[in-house]
């Protein structure tokens, strides 16, 4: 999910001479909440709604408008968007490709679209954001590891304690893995239920750090929890910038599964 | 009795003209925070009237946005020097939604004892 897929277009503008009250008509006019601002085909500021409500009517636009307007590219995954606009305090990116503006992008759209990809009970973002991040680094063949994140015996759990814990230890599980990752180089997701996937840019050792931490029982309200983490990374799969996303999550899923059914045989050998 | 109806309409102009004086904003203005022109409208109206010769200078003060400034004061004088008494002389009337004119007029006084040959 990027950018250019939610930014609106075409962008309305004005000139700073212009006085507050003629843009506030202006934008009443076409229903917008703001216009940037340009001066001979640069552009200068942005103006908005908000702006405009404490500056007196009289006044220019460019004693009105915010300069230095912050841009983004549109091919700019919404997420980074989002932190962004946290980092600038701002409310509204000019969306510029190859130096030109081709739209805009505000909080209200960038906000709604992430609460469309976001986990209610985790906070989490869900598969589809995994999807996107992985084939965006499968297409630009840029190497990482993938971790598929299984609960043990989660259903145990559920049926013993009852769902509504249950669901406790699975926000506990997330908030652990959220506290774990790292944001510059790490992607999480919840992919269902009490599965997880990480997608690491530090290479095998990081997963290896990852693993041993995982596998080490915790509680979560005084529940023994543990996980099994199945991965998939270049070593593993020659083929694998050839391969497409979904495969790489399933050979991972499945690794986990193998790792499972093996520690399963090793408490409960077979009889025979 | 026949009825007269008078009906008459009027217009009385009055004219009052004085010089323009360029620059109206004389050596200095200060800009209210909430005032009907602001700090890069000021600066326009003085780079139109009267290039190169004023400076806006934008201020984190309470009631008072920017003072436009005749740039020739900067050099009798530090701008430091020349905002902290305007602020405290004009800041005391100012509201925020107004702008003020003023004449700033600096002069130097030397005295100076030499040694006669």
């Amino acid at each position: 999910m990027k950018v250019g897929e939610i930014l609106s277009s075409p962008v309305h503008t004005i000139t700073p001479d212009k006085s507050v009250r003629y843009a506030a008509e202006l934008m009443n006019e076409l229903k917008i909440g703001s216009l940037v601002v340009t001066e001979g085909g640069e552009t200068v500021g942005i103006v908005t709604s908000r702006d405009l409500r404490v500056t007196h009517p009289n006044r220019i636009v460019a004693d009105a408008m915010s300069r230095d307007p912050k841009s983004i590219e549109p091919d700019v995954y919404i997420w980074n968007a989002w932190d962004l606009l946290n980092e600038f305090g701002v409310e509204r990116l000019l969306v510029c490709e190859d130096g030109r503006m081709v739209g805009l992008v505000t909080r209200e759209q960038i906000s709604g679209k992430l609460s469309e990809l976001r986990d209610p009970l985790t906070g989490l973002y869900r598969s589809a954001y995994i999807a996107a991040v992985g084939e965006d680094l499968l297409k630009r063949r840029v190497p990482f590891e993938l971790m598929f994140i299984d609960l043990d015996n989660f259903r145990e759990i559920n049926k013993t304690y009852g769902h509504p814990v249950g669901d406790d230890v699975i926000v506990s599980f997330a908030n652990t893995l959220k506290s774990q990752i790292d944001k510059s180089s790490e992607y999480l997701c919840r992919y269902a239920g009490d599965e997880f996937v990480i997608i690491t840019l530090q290479g095998e050792q990081r997963v290896r750090g990852i693993v041993r931490q995982l596998r080490q029982t915790v509680y979560f309200c005084q529940v023994e929890v543990s996980a099994t983490v199945g991965k998939v990374g270049p070593r593993d799969a020659p083929d694998f910038f050839d391969l497409p996303f979904r495969e790489l999550v399933t050979r991972a899923s499945l690794a986990g599964t193998k790792l499972k059914s093996h520690a399963d045989t090793a408490k409960n050998p077979p009889v025979g | 009795m026949s009825e007269h109806t008078y009906y008459s309409r009027k217009a009385t102009l009055a004219l009052k003209i004085s010089e323009f004086e360029v620059p109206p904003m004389q050596d200095l203005l200060i800009v209210g925070k909430r005032a009907p022109i602001g700090p890069e409208a000021v600066k326009r109206m003085a780079d139109a009237l009267s290039p190169d010769q004023f400076i806006v200078i934008k201020l984190d003060h309470p009631t008072v946005e920017a003072v436009l400034l005749r740039k020739s004061l900067l050099q009798l004088m530090d701008q430091e020097t020349i905002l902290k008494v305007i602020l405290e002389e004009a800041g005391r009337i100012l509201e925020d939604t107004m702008v003020l004119r003023s004449e700033l007029k600096i002069s130097l006084s030397v005295q100076r004892e030499v040694h006669l040959a």
